[in-house]
């Protein structure tokens, strides 16, 4: 599909996450609209590919495998990119996990590791690029919820809160930020076919919970894309502090 | 190919503000557009701008306060560009009245004009969308929809149906890949803040929102052909709004 516009020319995107999956089809979207991007995952052949991807598309790439929950190790990549690259103007709070598990099951470190990822990693990614984004007085910072965040699930509640805390982070940096002229926003997919929900919860209860979609199916990871893509662009530069949840019509929530 | 390509979106309200920022939008993206207002002359100009942009346009002049021009409207706009694949409930106008100050005449054409002008729209272009299994709606409300206001509380419950519309109608047409959001825009400059508070109002009211300003209706415009592409195909029952920050609702 061509693009009405090179909306993101120029623009240099880190997606964090990005090896596979949802993440893969934000760097594949975003280059295709003009961007150069940061692939970062700790899966090293999946990041590759995505690399592969993005430079077929024309944009540069910097690659990295630092993990998360390695605030200082974060700090000197972003260095590092940002001198290959050049500034950072978008970044997407994108990687994640994902477990299946009751209350009773979730142990300590299962807990630390949820919330160190999600929270914890996207929140000092942010402070990595939030100074930068304040001198040149404008920046686009779009965190990935989840509906488990909007509305809860019976299982993993460690993940659904984590997912929660990003909406709450949202909603503070846009407030926070404003003044600098940085847009912050949410997007919370609903059910996305990804290597995290097959391996997680297993083909038959994805095709199972299809079913109670109002669209009847799962989302394709790059349909999520399209609401990172227009959150990340001039486009989105009135809006901040909202969420867009793709999610076909299984999360309405009531305002 | 551009996202809208060959598409079909009828506007109302598109003589305007941010209506026309929808039809040219949409026009540089590859519609063909049905302009639909109250009023011919501005209806013209809109349309005008649409044939610029290389693309097939048709005015409805109607009153969406009357439902026979309003299917009128539809059927007209089908019949000369063919079936609606996009429709925008864009029209609409604002009034700074307290409750008590609220005639029945105020009231019935506010939720004439929003609400039922927008349902008898919907029920005019749906059937076409069934038998093609597929079609956006877009339901501008409001942000005062959202949250409420401290004045024109008819308007604020008007824009809030449209949010039950949308809610609803994502559900009731998901079974035919029909696809309807709403957005809630905040402070824009056209309509309201333009036509009805002065200068020092509309400074005062930027001031308080955190992006400090009001945005042009191409800003509201870029969420709507958003919602009417195929970017947006797993997005049903949402509500984008566009609002500098002003409003950040819960979950
Ligand atoms: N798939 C769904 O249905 C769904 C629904 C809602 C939200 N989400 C969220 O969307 C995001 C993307 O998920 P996905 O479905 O594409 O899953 P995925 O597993 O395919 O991708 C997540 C990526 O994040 C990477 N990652 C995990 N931990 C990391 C760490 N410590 N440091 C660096 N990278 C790390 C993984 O290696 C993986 O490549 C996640 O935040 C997920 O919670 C997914
Ligand atoms: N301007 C804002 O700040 C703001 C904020 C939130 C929502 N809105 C909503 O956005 C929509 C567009 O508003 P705008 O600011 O572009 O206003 P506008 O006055 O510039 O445009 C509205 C258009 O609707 C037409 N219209 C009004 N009544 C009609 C009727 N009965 N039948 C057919 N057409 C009719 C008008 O002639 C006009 O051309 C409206 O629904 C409004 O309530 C506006």
């Amino acid at each position: 599909m061509e693009r009405p516009s090179m909306k993101l020319a120029g623009k240099v995107a880190w997606i964090t996450g990005s090896g596979r999956g949802m993440g893969r089809a934000h760097a594949e979207l975003l280059a295709r609209y003009g961007a150069d991007i940061i692939v970062h995952d700790v899966l090293q052949d999946e990041a590759a590919i995505t690399a592969k991807s993005v430079e077929k598309l024309g944009r540069r790439v910097f690659v990295t495998h630092t993990d998360i929950t390695d605030t200082a190790g974060i700090r000197a990549m972003v260095a590092e990119a940002e001198s290959a690259l050049g500034p950072i103007d978008i970044l997407v709070n994108n990687a994640g996990i994902g477990q299946h598990l009751a209350i009773e099951d979730i142990t300590l470190a299962d807990f630390d590791r949820m919330f160190d990822i999600h929270v914890k990693g996207s929140f000092f990614c942010g402070q990595a690029v939030i100074p930068g984004m304040k001198e040149r007085r404008r920046g686009k910072i779009v965190n990935i919820s989840s509906i488990w965040g909007m509305n809860g699930a019976n299982t993993a509640s460690h993940y659904c809160a984590a997912k929660t805390a990003i909406l709450g982070l949202t909603k503070a940096w846009a407030k926070e930020l404003a003044p600098w002229n940085i847009h912050v926003n949410s997007v919370c997919p609903g059910g996305v076919i990804t290597e995290m929900p097959i391996k997680v919860q297993g083909w038959d209860r994805i095709r199972e919970k299809e079913q109670k979609v109002p669209l009847k199916r799962w989302a394709q990871p790059e349909e999520v894309s399209g609401a990172v893509a227009f959150l990340a662009s001039a486009e989105a530069d009135f809006i901040t502090g909202q969420s867009i949840s793709p999610n076909g019509g299984e999360t309405i929530v009531g305002f | 190919m551009p996202l809208l390509e060959g598409k079909i979106a009828l506007i109302t309200g598109s003589g305007d503000g941010m209506g026309r920022a929808h039809a040219i939008l949409m026009a540089e993206r590859g519609a063909d557009i049905v302009v639909s207002d109250i009023r011919a002359e501005p209806a013209q100009a809109t349309a005008e701008e649409v044939r610029k942009r290389g693309r097939r346009v048709h005015v409805v002049i109607a009153d969406m306060a009357d439902v026979a021009q309003v299917k009128n409207m539809a059927e007209e706009g089908a019949a000369r560009l063919g079936p609606i694949d996009i429709l925008v409930n864009n029209a609409g106008y604002g009034q700074r009245l307290e409750t008590m100050d609220i005639t029945e005449e105020d009231f019935d054409r506010m939720f004439a004009v929003h609400v039922r002008g927008s349902f008898f729209a919907a029920q005019a272009v749906i059937p076409a969308m069934k038998e093609r299994r597929r079609g956006k709606i877009i339901n501008i409300s409001s942000m005062w929809g959202m949250t409420g206001a401290p004045v024109a509380s008819h308007y604020c419950a008007a824009k809030a149906a449209l949010l039950g519309f949308t809610k609803a109608w994502a559900k009731e047409l998901a079974p035919w890949n029909i696809h309807v959001n709403a957005v809630a825009p905040g402070g824009v400059r056209s309509g309201g803040p333009m036509k009805l508070d002065n200068s020092e109002i509309l400074k005062a009211k930027e001031a308080k929102v955190p992006l400090k300003r009001y945005c042009e209706p191409v800003e509201i415009a870029y969420a709507v052909a958003y919602l009417a592409s195929p970017e947006s195909d797993f997005v049903t029952g949402q509500v984008i709004s566009p609002n500098g920050g002003e409003v950040i609702v819960g979950y």
